[in-house]
């Protein structure tokens, strides 16, 4: 299924689209508050894009650096190419130490790697410990945004849920108390965790730390508690020094929800006495997109979600239409270097409107990589035929000035013509079905102005 | 796994762009009074309580939570929960107030500074019900980039704490205590 | 100081009457422009389809069209800025230089290059001014929200200045309305449900005149008001700063 269908199917329901669309406008407000009330936002922005450049660009060095920094801390380092050597390097470690039992904090890379069902397929239970993240764990869903990863259930969806899986009373709605029983059933799971294992926002080179950013305190209270912590990141999360944090500390809660920081930035250096800490480096396919001049950019993403709450499409055909780990313009520039074939559709899932690329906290050019992306996509056969051979066509008759002239005449004398029903068929006209077609002139503006200049 | 290190590291080493500049993050100066630093916090779900004498910290303790609570504290002599580095979840688990040093407060958003060196135990400031940091009013700075000057080191471990654990995770609403401490007080000294 | 009309396909084709305003402002400003009648189109319905290439040889009409002007004025952001941004796959002679640099959207070449801030004329209507991301983000001819709570721009000012004429404040100042070039059919659906909502906010702030810089935005915009009836009236600004009477 292309993007397209699968919006269609979150158009059916037009007031959930609207509900949708508004919350997630909301959240793009409260952002624009924040950054309006930060006079140097503009500048922090430029600062944190050449940060992530300049990192990049030293990215070997940083990664040595990290490495070697991490281990001196006492920390052990891992590297995993793909997601099957990242998944199997954590269950490994599972192994090792007898657990049968793991609360994981907001990874996005643990999604990536779709490490949930292959620990359970191994018969190791997994508790998603942030409350969005358990709600659809608990649906068997996929998060449908990187920062709200249930914001496309209403609290109805929520109550339903958790009154099947945690006995709260049918129609209990209230977000507080469902909050509340989500406390108290992972409460008891942070207590008998064993491992726990959570994301990276970010990797300081320098000193080898890894800073785990959350509102809940979920990522806090699961590690503190687990005789093993298991940190998996994506090795794009790398900056060089401890002080390049107050950049990004300050941009990434403005832009993600408006806040002014989140609740909990915790610096996890070294293991607590007589614990173990682990880091996961993982490629799955960043290097390759480092290889790309035009897509490298991609790799600075913070995972704030801001280019998710500014998208116009988004905000209306929801998370689950891009059917990628990552949703949304971000997602639709990363998505094709996994797979192109399967994505093939994101990157034209866009007006190019370019709103993703001014909120991007790290200037990634978005709706830049989404325009040549299709170049790529074009290029490589990877759009519909029809498509294809339309603008072919249209490219014969735009580069003929006579050629086009003669077409738009025949064209508008059609529509002239034509019966309204004929011309405004939905079903081989997707511009007619809930468009009227402009009304054709007698004359276009050529033959007008050739008329004025013949008198 | 030595392999798949190399590989990457092969591959970065392909791939990444020219050396490009590592810009200076300048300080960025700004409000650091404790006004500002009060509204913040406030609007984040924090509670700020002026104490004017050190002497006076567990009066205004009594005057805050209830008498009966189980407390963790290094800082106070009527704390009756003894947490260390060692102590077991179970009795963590019930501690119900947690009374610790913050070591600097961040103006522009509320957040601050604590050491594994001031939390007994790693788990307890997010484990205990309830919060309460005793903070130097003359220790504050207005952006995030003073107090990571300020930082020489980050320790162990480590973390910035802005208010009350919370979550708006369903559908936008927001709810104060999610998993960590359901209240935070400040109490500027 | 010469100046060539660039009008873009579909305002040739079904705004003729939006090539003429323009062509009228411009000299009552003082500027006889030519049509070049060889002109067609800037190639962006194939480049935004990732079929660039085939856009090629329309890229290079457009240059052979105008290479022998000072300046290309189109009233349509989208269009030039995809000649000022996206001509860059084809080789950077003298030629694609200067076309590329001396394109320029209508309002912007008004106040940036003529110079003139007020165009004396009377529209005594409630008008709703719908940006075009182009026009905005891409040309920098408005503020953006991303940036700044302040409402600005080029088109702004020079409504401003007609005598009668009432702007109306949006709810969402510059969300995209979704025409999105072959976005429009390709993403049908979205495109139909973002232009909708554009349209009724502009209903719900008492907008009587729908109108901008972009005839694209408005062909899709007035395609919805026509299929639901509203009372609003769909016009170029181009139309009203040449003193149309409704």
């Amino acid at each position: 299924m292309s993007h397209s269908q699968r919006s269609d199917i979150f158009l059916l329901d037009a007031e959930r689209t609207t509900w949708h669309d508004e919350t997630l406008w909301f959240v793009r407000q409260k952002r624009d508050k924040a950054v309006y009330a930060t006079p140097e936002f503009q500048e922090l922005r430029q600062l944190a894009s050449d940060i992530k450049d300049h990192t990049l660009s030293r990215l070997n060095f940083y990664l040595q650096q990290f490495e070697e920094n991490a281990r001196r801390n006492g920390v052990q380092v891992h590297w995993a190419a793909d997601a099957a050597e990242h998944n199997a390097i954590v269950l490994g470690l599972l192994r090792q130490h007898g657990a049968t039992r793991v609360v994981k904090s907001k990874s996005m890379l643990t999604e990536e790697c779709h490490l949930n069902p292959y620990l359970t397929q191994h018969g190791i239970e997994v508790i998603d410990t942030d409350l969005g993240e358990r709600i659809i764990q608990l649906r068997e869903e996929a998060p449908s945004h990187v920062v709200l990863p249930a914001i496309h259930l209403k609290k109805e969806d929520v109550g339903d849920t958790f009154h099947l899986h945690l006995g709260t009373t049918k129609g209990n709605n209230d977000p507080q108390q469902l909050t509340e029983t989500a406390r108290q059933h992972l409460r008891e799971k942070f207590l008998a965790g064993q491992v726990a294992i959570s994301g990276v926002n970010f990797a300081v080179a320098e000193t080898g730390s890894v800073v785990v950013c959350t509102n809940e305190g979920n990522a806090d209270l699961g590690v503190n508690l687990a005789k093993v912590h298991i940190a998996c990141m994506g090795m794009e999360k790398l900056i060089p020094r401890l002080s390049d944090l107050s950049v990004f500390t300050r941009i990434l809660t403005r832009s993600a929800t408006g806040q002014p920081v989140t609740t909990y930035t915790s610096h996890f250096t070294r293991p607590g006495e007589g614990k173990e800490m682990h880091i996961v480096i993982v490629d799955n396919g960043r290097t390759k997109q480092l290889g790309r001049p035009d897509f490298r950019a991609s790799l600075k993403c913070i995972r704030c979600g801001a280019c998710m709450n500014t998208c116009p499409v988004y905000r209306r055909s929801g998370g689950h239409s891009y059917d990628f780990t990552i949703p949304g313009p971000i997602g639709a520039i990363l998505s094709p270097n996994i797979d192109m074939r399967k994505h093939a559709s994101l990157p034209f899932a866009s007006t190019l409107c370019g709103s993703c690329t001014d909120v991007c906290p790290v200037k990634i050019d978005i709706h830049t990589q989404l325009y040549k992306w299709r170049q790529v996509l074009g290029q490589a056969g990877e759009i519909p035929a029809s498509k294809k051979w339309s603008m072919r066509l249209l490219s014969r008759v735009l580069s003929k000035p006579g050629m086009y002239s003669l077409g738009g005449r025949v064209a508008r004398q059609g529509l002239r013509l034509l019966p309204h029903g004929l011309t405004h068929a939905g079903g081989y006209n997707p511009w007619a079905i809930a468009r009227e077609l402009p009304e054709p002139p007698r004359q276009s503006f050529r033959e007008w102005y050739a008329e004025q200049a013949g008198q | 796994m030595t392999s798949s290190r190399e590989k990457i590291l092969a591959a970065v080493r392909a791939n990444q762009p020219a050396e490009l500049p590592l810009p200076t993050v300048p300080l960025f100066e700004g409000d650091d009074s404790v006004e500002k630093f009060t509204a913040i916090l406030q609007g984040i779900g924090g509670q700020v309580v002026e104490v004017t004498d050190v002497a006076r910290l567990p009066e205004v303790i009594h005057g805050l939570y209830p008498t009966d609570y189980r407390i963790a504290s290094p800082l106070l002599p009527e704390a009756n929960v003894p947490v260390d580095a060692n102590t077991s979840i179970e009795v963590l688990a019930g501690v119900e107030l947690a009374v610790l040093q913050g070591e600097f407060g961040v103006v522009e958003n509320g957040t601050i500074w604590v050491p594994e060196a001031n939390m007994l135990h790693r788990a307890l400031p997010m484990i205990t019900q309830h919060l309460a940091l005793v903070l130097d009013r003359r220790h504050l700075v207005a952006t995030m980039h003073q107090a990571y000057a300020r930082l020489t080191s980050v320790g162990s471990y480590g973390t910035f704490l802005a208010g009350p654990s919370k979550t708006a995770d369903i559908e936008q609403s927001l709810v104060i205590g999610a998993h960590g401490a359901r209240s935070m007080t400040v109490l500027l000294v | 100081m010469k100046v060539a009309l660039f009008i873009p396909c579909y305002v040739d084709q079904f705004y003729p009457q939006v090539g003429i305003a323009t062509l009228q402002l411009l000299e009552k400003l003082g500027v006889r422009a030519d049509f070049p009648r060889q002109q067609t189109c800037c190639g962006q319905p194939m480049a935004n389809s990732g079929c660039e290439r085939d856009a090629i040889p329309v890229y290079h009409n457009f240059v052979d069209t105008f290479e022998n002007y000072d300046y290309v004025v189109g009233p349509a952001g989208s269009c030039v800025y995809h000649v000022r941004k996206h001509f860059d796959i084809i080789e950077q002679t003298p030629a694609v230089q200067h076309v590329r640099t001396n394109t320029r959207e209508l309002f912007d070449f008004i106040l940036n290059v003529l110079g003139v801030t007020e165009i004396p004329t009377t529209f005594p209507h409630r008008v709703g001014l719908h940006l075009s991301c182009h026009g905005q983000r891409g040309l920098h001819q408005a503020n953006e929200s991303e940036m700044t709570p302040v409402r600005d721009g080029q088109l702004r000012r020079l409504l401003s200045g007609v005598r009668g004429l009432e702007l109306t404040e949006l709810d969402r100042n510059d969300e995209c309305c979704g025409f999105g070039g072959t976005f429009c059919v390709s993403e049908a659906g979205i495109s139909a449900r973002m232009g909708q909502d554009r349209v009724h906010d502009h209903v719900r702030n008492g907008t009587e005149v729908l109108t901008g810089g972009d005839m694209s935005c408005l062909m899709h915009l007035e395609g919805i008001v026509r299929r639901q009836k509203l009372p609003i009236r769909v016009l170029h600004a181009a139309e009203i700063l040449n003193g149309i009477l409704l």
